[in-house]
């Protein structure tokens, strides 16, 4: 059902719109119930490479009908509250969610932080007389309300919010950008890269992963540092080897946005498993053909 | 001359009411007696085939025309370290059930990567079980329904879970035997963690830590009450696990249908005094009685207790601490 989805992007693009549900989302295996994270990569993917219109406006309209009152969106029709799924919708613009919706769904984002970083949390830190660890002084975005930031969270947020800045250029958001990156930079692995957020436990240094590395770095484009440099350096390396298609994507995806990615690099071999994934290899595959939907 | 003085009358009246009191409470439920399987087993080789049907068949599951879920544990692309529950012991569970004339699905959903089919590739599952993805199923994507704690011992009132885990006649926790470097031990009760989807709460489900692992542990564990254990401790792993430690070779297979007094009996193969593990205190109360209930099949544990390795701030869970 999934298959190589960078060989032939025009077929994959055609079975990914074959995989629709018939109310407009997509789920994340061929014959599931809509899930709005499938549906919000897929209509990307769409718009990266502009097929006919039909399906394209009828995922648009299932993602402006899941939309919940405080402006964010369930991960499912089934759940009760609005997470992270929101900053992949965020993504996709007001042309597509239109003016207002998604102007209540940056105010959303916007107000989204890891419980670390909540007023009661550092409260209560400073009243055990504990100094914060300098990783945490920059709050990012969790996955679910109540929980820590962590580092996909943070970076598809922060690339929500890019683009919503060039739309409104407020002093909000560049503020939110600001923290979003230092968050990064400071959640780095020892080895330069990134893995879900936690470099290190018990005194312990942890690997960082493919999927995550390429992710931080597509967040962090624009911004030419020592550490996006190394990150970039162990990028290359783990794109020779990673065994997944998504890190495949956010790689390609987070060197090409830093123009790092080197023109004898391995083409992707890796068999996407999802329809997430495979709309993100076509994502992928247009950014390396000068359309990144991600950066536009 | 009295039989008694008033203070002798007073005291013995006292005695007898409070024994009297005592009579009429309600009589401390007596504990099921828990029969737990410890098989010895050398290696990953085909004799398991044979010997998983016969430590089922010690438990006399009725499971024909079920549907029993086997849940592993699959954490990290890393083939040559022990995290992963081996797939030639989750292919013999599989082969023996379906002998069993149940219906066998396999399902996890990994706390920290994301690529779940990719990661049980990677852990030679497709290799060693035949049609392995027609079998399998991602609980990190599956579909939800929010469970509503009955007695929450978390911060959580409710979860959402996978509605394949929650719809199974029977879930089979089937961990890898290791210490954690958060919980002590994590065994088939933390292993019960995969149910909670990824697709809703994250990579990691944070949300469980900051409503206490161990509550949630227990949580989970009463929310799932169709289980049955069966722990791959034939090569596990000790020091800063679950995921940077050692690999330890314990030679043991565990099984049972209670999941607290299996992990409870891990924990003495382990050298760990389950007394000191906190989710199996607020899931057992007293775990020495828990303790007592424990029938051993198979290989006492004296000829199976092997030590592995704490890191230091785990050192007072060591079984040949004295208890505090």
């Amino acid at each position: 059902m999934l298959h190589q989805a960078a060989k032939n992007p025009v077929r994959e693009m055609q079975n990914l719109v074959e995989c629709q549900n018939r109310d407009g989302g997509w789920p994340y295996r061929p014959g599931g119930p809509s899930w709005t994270e499938p549906a919000a990569y897929a209509l990307l993917a769409l718009r990266a490479h502009e097929p006919a219109a039909d399906p394209a406006e009828r995922a648009a309209g299932w993602l402006r009908a899941t939309q919940r009152s405080d402006g964010g969106w369930a991960p499912a029709p089934a759940v009760r509250q609005s997470t992270w799924v929101s900053a992949v919708v965020v993504l996709l613009g007001p042309a597509i969610l239109g003016e207002a919706s998604y102007r209540r769904a940056v105010a959303w984002l916007l107000d989204q932080t890891g419980e670390e970083s909540s007023f009661l949390t550092r409260l209560r830190t400073f009243l055990a007389g504990n100094q914060i660890p300098p990783e945490q002084r920059f709050p990012g975005w969790p996955w679910f309300p109540g929980a820590s930031a962590w580092v996909t969270p943070t970076a598809l947020s922060m690339l929500a919010l890019k683009k919503a800045f060039r739309v409104d250029p407020s002093a909000a958001i560049g503020r939110r950008l600001q923290m979003g990156a230092s968050f990064l930079i400071r959640h780095a692995c020892s080895d330069g890269g990134w893995n879900y957020g936690a470099p290190r436990a018990l005194g312990f240094e942890a690997r960082s992963y493919p999927e995550t590395t390429g992710i931080a770095l597509l967040a962090l484009h624009g911004i030419d540092s020592s550490e996006v440099r190394k990150a970039c350096e162990l990028a290359k390396v783990q794109l020779a080897s990673c065994q997944s298609s998504e890190a495949e994507s956010w790689l390609r995806l987070g060197l090409l946005a830093h123009r790092q990615l080197p023109p004898d690099a391995p083409r992707p071999v890796r068999t996407p498993r999802t329809i997430q994934n495979a709309a993100l290899a076509l994502l992928a595959s247009a950014a390396g053909q000068g359309h990144n939907i991600f950066l536009e | 001359m009295p039989i008694c003085n008033r203070r002798e009358f007073l005291q013995g009246s006292a005695l007898g009411l409070s024994l009297t009191l005592a009579a009429c409470s309600k009589p401390r439920q007596a504990r099921r007696e828990e029969r737990i399987s410890v098989l010895r087993a050398g290696d990953y080789g085909q004799e398991l085939y044979g010997e998983m049907r016969r430590v089922l068949a010690e438990h006399r599951l009725q499971v024909r025309g079920k549907r029993v879920l086997l849940k592993p544990n699959l954490i990290e692309f890393e083939p040559d370290s022990p995290i992963h529950t081996h797939p030639l012991l989750v292919h013999a569970t599989f082969e023996a059930f379906r002998a069993l004339g149940a219906e066998v699905l396999i399902a996890e959903g990994p706390g920290h990567r994301r690529n779940t089919l990719d990661l049980a590739d990677a852990a030679g599952y497709f290799q060693t079980i035949p049609h392995f993805e027609d079998a399998f199923i991602d609980l990190n994507l599956d579909q939800v329904t929010q469970v509503r704690f009955a007695n929450p011992r978390s911060r959580l009132g409710s979860l959402y879970l996978a509605q394949a885990a929650l719809s199974c006649d029977l879930l089979v926790s089937m961990p890898k035997m290791k210490t954690h470097h958060w919980a002590g031990a994590t065994l088939s009760m933390k292993n019960l963690f995969g149910v909670v989807p990824g697709g809703v709460y994250g990579w990691p489900k944070n949300v469980l830590h900051w409503a206490g692992i161990n509550e949630c542990i227990v949580d989970l564990y009463h929310a799932l009450p169709k289980h049955f254990a069966i722990v791959d401790g034939i090569v596990g792993m000790e020091g800063n696990g679950p995921i940077q430690g050692k690999a330890k070779r314990a030679g043991v297979v565990l099984a049972g249908r209670d999941l607290a007094s299996v992990d409870a009996t891990c924990c003495q193969i382990m050298s760990i005094d389950p007394r000191r593990i906190e989710y199996l205190k607020l899931a057992a109360g007293d775990v020495g009685e828990m303790l007592k209930s424990i029938r051993q099949i198979g290989e006492p544990i004296e000829n199976v207790r092997t030590r592995f390795e704490l890191l230091p701030v785990w050192a007072g869970i060591r079984l040949d601490n004295p208890v505090s």
